[in-house]
């Protein structure tokens, strides 16, 4: 644990394992009292003068021609403004690239509306701008679009193979984009001579996101400045300011993107999708402001798919029960348009697919295929796969060859003393723990003792069973536009803080963190500091809340800031009191010289200097307390966590209790202990949803089936238990020591309750081999084993 | 057709058509906007109201059938101070909320949880917000924030309740 | 998710409001709790002219008993029938009331839009047909009494005209010793089961005088399992073999297929849930 004193002066914190003043706290969230009392400002609490509401024609059928589309009754209507199509939007496109991807990704084609044919059901084909949402869905009802329907591309398989109809004619083939198996020389030898292989296939469902609060945007076209004023719903302001300054062809200056308070995104609102492009370009056009708020049901069919994987794995193991190699191919769906480029995780997939154990050699490939689906967008964790299935068939090795579940991954796990440890494919793990993490976690969850628990109810005739995922993952993966945040940290006239990050926090509690942070670091309260996000006006360049990279970046870059700035104090006070900085403490908002505590100044005196008594401040002190800084992360953070749960299953009716779910998490020193909790738990419970409840659904000819919370069902609180957290703190490579921990939850805890059911129903000769896992999955895999 | 009710103490009146409902009148027309709109057909319990000091879904009532009722919304349950409630309190307390979307639902569904049942058993917490969902905090920080706010002595709320296997 | 426009009436007497049904009459929907209309119309599935908001009806909540029989008016709500005193002599009403969607629904939703809504997998509908509930109705030509065994006709589809409406329903009181149960298999706490059974005994001594067995959401309406029912009638209580009797009343279910589970499994949950059931309520009627 590193020492975190790197300015000249008095001492910086230095917090190996111990917590702070304020780092390490459950502090109450500076954001709850206005959220609570009903004051938080969503997107669609804001209102304009003048605005118009939008309404979208969507395709009701996947794929076909569009024969014909015929405004003129709804335009007709009294109350709507216009009725635009891809006619009228559409040249109005310039370019349509992401930062993050860049401009050299394969994209699918960028039809802001559908021009000439529909994709998906749910594909945008005219937008209405009317008075109020209520009169524009009566224009969307009068809008009549005539569709000659075709067969859609629905298996992924189908599409890819030879002479497979294209989702879209523009492109050669319906492979977004491949990794191709590559010859790993000594692989086939080692699964051939091997004591076992087992190789199955898993198959991952599409389930979503779904944040409570749906997407919208409020876009506001000034036709005498030419520049567009965005409020948005968003992950990330300025990626979101880059791209439609793009799709508008201005300048980079003349977007002004600002997040109001977000109901929650999980990836789903880092890029803004095709009917968000027509909003703004509808504001364009009208020189109106535009609000869009999207409904549920559309929420669920037009947004964003997720998930939606299948892997076919094969694990070599030795007598012992080691393993000798892993080695997968990963087809996704990414529907008919997905993010930034492909929508493809495979890479991720490949490169961090040894997880938490040691396997000496790693083969992998992979296909990411368009279909006439929605096109995917982020998911808490897009990259899980590399967790799912591995440590799904890691249970199906442990069945075969006999060992019990934790005694394999025991065997096989990444002990502390082979730190540093480089995978097969490349990546180097340096702080990970997922050996002292599946230790906690059994003894959490009494393993010993639920096994003695699990025979008796099974002498009784229940099923029983216990899962455990053991994880390793990427955090605050950054490369190209996700490496760095900057920071602006001023001192206020008055002696208050102000700093200015570039995220778009949507419920990560970066106004909260980031105050701790920062006080702890300064030596104030944290009462003295305003956290100022989501606005491009003002805020450094940066990717925004995703990825689970706030601690890592928006942590990191606030301490530099933070102890630049804190350097700045201790020159100005050391002038005032005379001393030299070296003599100096800082505690309180008040620095005060070693030993001597009434030969003081408070940060408000300091301030004053500062500012107003600058003609008194030394030549080679400048005047002013303020700095700005760049924080550049290490490509990959690696946070790990072992979750393991237990479960019955009711075998006459299918349906799964969860019992006990427990969390042993290292995501290094813990900014604020609750807020982590938190993070993990809206995690294992989006898990525990998506194995259990959440499905999405289409007919064969690609009609989707769960276009309402009364068929998409999402976890209560009555469907989950108390989670369960112990804590591991490891060293990183970031002098905060923090990992992120925004998508740990969602990427351990899928294999975690699918593992606990399948054990359940293992002595019943049941084998799992994908999700969802509801009644009816459950009762057809009992009656394929007899019963 | 006018509709006339009462909002938080205060008599609101204004020209809607029959389809608004309860929700987008106490949003748009009565400027509350802490009643949020997840879902509008019922299920995800954010547009929670109490009319009458019941409980209820304000997206599945239409502002004429609110004639003559009283109802409260989330902004009603602070006092005149802006001081928070006890339940709003322990949601703090114990992190119950994140993106606070969900939570005015949350809250007052707890709050009339709490005012029917003052203390109910875990199963009666969690079944008694099963009508609301959250998507942010796995719902731990909800029931903490439940069962502190019913001042259960026998919990250490914070994430670390006794359970059986 | 907005509704598409409709006119709105808000009549003071019952007359007033069928007189309106008639003026309208498919084109006109009763506007009871609205939980269950109100998504239909949200989502446009449907549309109406106009709806005819009935809580301004007098004498169309409240739950009286007299002799044998619980008359509980139409407007009554889900969670004032679970706390009624008077209701409470129908433990079925009692016992199936929690599982009526969440608290916040039951506060609105009304026993008398649920009966007329019939929705297969509605509490309600289960419990009159068991129970042989009578369902008054008035129309423009008068008030007429219609047996809940011929009130259910199919999915959404009442013996009701579109100009009457449901006044109240009739629950008959069993005396002496019994039992009841309700038991569902529902994908989440609250949800339409996707297999239900409500279930009635009353003993004579130790055997069963009387049974009623009748299931929900595995048909357009509720089924009542009339041969199980009358195979368990006159058996001792230490006889009965409830797997046996459930096998039995399953028998011919032809429960529908969907996302959740097969007609085949609903029919096996049926089964497992039915036989809970029996045992559950003849315990009961044991104790009592």
């Amino acid at each position: 644990m590193t020492a975190v004193a790197d300015s000249p002066g008095a001492a910086a914190p230095s917090l190996a394992g111990a917590a702070g003043r304020w780092m390490g706290q459950s502090v109450p969230r500076k954001e709850d009292p206005r959220l609570l009392a009903g004051r938080g400002r969503y997107l669609d609490d804001i209102v304009v003068p003048g605005m118009l509401h939008a309404a979208f024609v969507r395709s009701d059928v996947a794929r076909g021609r569009i024969v014909r589309v015929d405004t003129e009754a709804a335009t007709a209507l009294p109350g709507v403004r216009a009725v635009f199509t891809a006619a009228d939007l559409n040249p109005l496109v310039h370019e349509t690239w992401w930062s993050m991807a860049g401009k050299d990704a394969v994209y699918a084609p960028n039809f802001c509306l559908a021009e000439g044919d529909v994709r998906f059901v749910g594909d945008p084909v005219a937008i209405v701008l009317a008075d109020s949402r209520y009169v524009a869905e009566d224009g969307v009802d009068l809008v009549e679009l005539e569709v000659e329907a075709d067969d859609p591309v629905l298996d992924v398989d189908a599409a890819r193979s030879e002479g497979a109809t294209l989702v879209h004619p523009e492109l050669a083939s319906n492979v977004a984009s491949a990794i191709p198996k590559a010859d790993v020389p000594g692989l086939q030898e080692t699964f051939d001579s091997a004591a076992t292989v087992v190789s199955e296939t898993f198959v991952q469902h599409r389930y979503l996101p779904v944040p409570m609060e749906t997407r919208g945007l409020l876009a506001q076209w000034d036709p005498f400045t030419e520049e567009l004023d965005l409020w948005a719903a968003t992950q990330s302001a300025h990626e979101l300011r880059a791209f439609f300054s793009r799709l508008l062809g201005i300048p980079e200056s003349r977007v002004r993107v600002r997040t109001p308070d977000v109901g929650g995104g999980f990836g789903q609102k880092v890029f803004a999708l095709r009917d968000e492009w027509a909003v703004v370009l509808a504001s364009k056009l009208l020189g109106t402001p535009v609000k869009f708020v999207e409904d549920r049901r559309e929420n669920l069919i037009a947004a964003s798919s997720a998930r939606d994987d299948r892997m076919s794995m094969d694990v070599a193991v030795d007598p012992d029960g080691k393993f000798l190699a892993f080695r997968a191919e990963l087809v996704e769906n990414v529907g008919a348009y997905p993010f930034a480029g492909s929508g493809s995780a495979a890479a991720l997939v490949g490169m961090c697919l040894p997880g938490p154990y040691t396997v000496p050699a790693i083969g992998f490939s992979g296909d990411a295929v368009f279909t006439n689906t929605t096109g995917r967008a982020p998911y808490r964790g897009p990259f899980l796969m590399e967790t799912v299935v591995p440590e799904q068939i890691v249970d199906v090795v442990a069945r075969r060859i006999g060992m019990d579940p934790l005694e394999l991954r025991r065997r096989n796990v990444i002990q502390s003393s082979q730190l540093p440890y480089q995978l097969p494919t490349g990546l180097v793990y340096t702080g990970v723990t997922p050996a002292e993490t599946l230790e906690q976690a059994a003894e959490l969850i009494d393993y010993e003792g639920f096994r003695a628990r699990q025979a008796a109810a099974r002498a009784d005739g229940r099923y029983l069973g216990i899962g455990i995922s053991l994880c390793v993952e990427p955090s605050a993966i950054a490369f190209g536009a996700l490496s760095t945040e900057g920071a602006v940290l001023k001192m206020e006239g008055t002696g208050t803080f102000n700093l200015v990050l570039g995220s778009s926090s949507t419920g990560m509690s970066v106004e909260t963190t980031m105050r701790q942070v920062a006080a702890e670091y300064l030596g104030c309260h944290i009462d003295q500091i305003t956290v100022t996000q989501g606005d491009t006006a003002t805020t450094p360049y940066g990717a925004g809340t995703q990825g689970s990279r706030s601690a890592v970046l928006y942590g990191n870059v606030t301490r530099e800031v933070s102890l630049e700035v804190r350097d700045k104090i201790l020159r100005i006070a050391a002038h005032m009191l005379e001393a030299s900085p070296d003599d100096l403490d800082i505690a309180d908002g008040q620095v005060a010289v070693k030993g001597v505590p009434q030969a003081a100044v408070t940060f408000e005196q300091v301030a004053t200097m500062a500012y107003q008594g600058t003609a008194m401040l030394p030549p080679d002190l400048r005047a002013g307390v303020e700095a700005v800084t760049r924080f550049t992360a290490p490509m990959m953070t690696f946070v790990n966590a072992c979750h393991i749960c237990t479960v019955e299953v009711d075998p006459d009716t299918g349906q799964v209790q969860m019992l006990r779910y427990v969390v042993s998490e290292d995501c290094g020193q813990m900014i604020n202990p609750k807020v982590v909790e938190g993070q993990v738990a809206g995690g294992v419970v989006q898990g525990i949803g998506g194995v259990l409840y959440e499905s999405f659904v289409y007919d064969e000819v690609g009609n989707p089936l769960t276009g309402s919370f009364v068929d998409y069902l999402l976890p209560t609180a009555a469907e989950v238990p108390d989670i369960e957290y112990g804590h591991v703190e490891s060293g990183t490579s970031n002098a905060l020591n923090v990992k992120g921990v925004g998508e740990g939850g969602a990427v351990a805890s899928p294999p975690a309750v699918f593992n606990a059911v399948a054990d359940a129903l293992a002595p019943l000769g049941v084998e799992l081999r994908g999700t969802p896992l509801g009644p009816r999955q459950i009762l057809d895999a009992l009656a394929a084993a007899g019963h | 057709m006018s509709v006339s009710m009462t909002v938080n103490g205060r008599e609101r009146t204004a020209v809607v058509e029959p389809r608004k409902t309860l929700a987008d009148f106490l949003r748009q027309d009565c400027a509350l906007t802490g009643t949020h709109l997840g879902c509008e057909h019922g299920v995800c319990g954010a547009c929670t109201v109490l009319v009458d000091g019941q409980a209820v879904r304000s997206c599945l009532v239409f502002a004429v059938q609110g004639e003559g009722h009283e109802v409260t919304t989330v902004e009603g349950l602070t006092g005149p101070d802006g001081a928070l409630t006890p339940v709003q309190e322990a949601f703090r307390a114990e992190h119950g909320l994140q993106c606070g979307f969900c939570t005015p639902g949350f809250v007052v569904s707890a709050t009339a949880l709490l005012a029917e049942n003052p203390r109910p058993t875990d199963d009666e917490i969690r079944e008694g917000l099963s009508g609301n969902l959250c998507r942010c905090t796995g719902y731990q920080g909800i029931v903490n924030a439940v069962r502190r706010a019913c001042g259960r002595a026998d919990a250490n709320y914070s994430g670390s309740m006794e359970v059986p296997a | 998710m907005k509704a598409a426009p409709f006119g709105y009436s808000a009549p003071r007497s019952l007359d007033e409001a069928i007189e309106i049904l008639g003026q309208f009459d498919d084109d006109a929907k009763v506007l009871a709790g609205g939980q269950s209309l109100v998504p239909v119309l949200a989502m446009r599935l449907s549309r109406f002219e106009q709806l005819v908001d009935l809580q301004h009806v007098p004498d169309l909540v409240g739950v009286t008993r007299s002799n044998g029989t619980v008359r509980i008016a139409a407007m009554t709500t889900h969670t004032a029938v679970g706390r009624s005193a008077e209701a409470a002599a129908v433990p079925l009403l009692t016992k199936a009331t929690p599982f009526i969607g969440h608290e916040a629904i039951r506060n609105r939703g009304t026993l008398g839009g649920a009966i007329a809504h019939a929705d297969p997998a509605a509490e309600w509908p289960a419990v009159a047909l068991a129970l042989g509930a009578r369902l008054e109705a008035t129309g423009p030509d008068g008030t007429r009494i219609i047996p809940a065994a011929e009130f259910f006709l199919g999915t959404w589809t009442t013996a009701l005209e579109s100009t009457e409406v449901l006044v109240a329903a009739h629950f008959p009181v069993w005396d002496g010793a019994c039992g009841f149960a309700v038991e569902e298999a529902a994908r989440r706490h609250g949800d339409f089961a996707m297999a239900g059974v409500v279930c009635a005994v009353q003993l004579d001594g130790d055997r069963v005088a009387r049974a009623a067995l009748a299931f929900l959401g595995v048909d357009g309406t509720p089924v009542r399992a009339a041969s199980a029912e009358a195979a368990v009638t006159g058996v001792a209580t230490g006889d009965v073999d409830a797997a046996e009797i459930s096998a039995l009343a399953v028998e011919g279910l032809q429960p529908p297929d969907d996302l959740h589970a097969s007609g085949a499994q609903r029919q096996r949950m049926s089964r497992v849930l039915a036989q809970r059931a029996i045992t559950n309520a003849i315990e009961e009627a044991t104790r009592a």
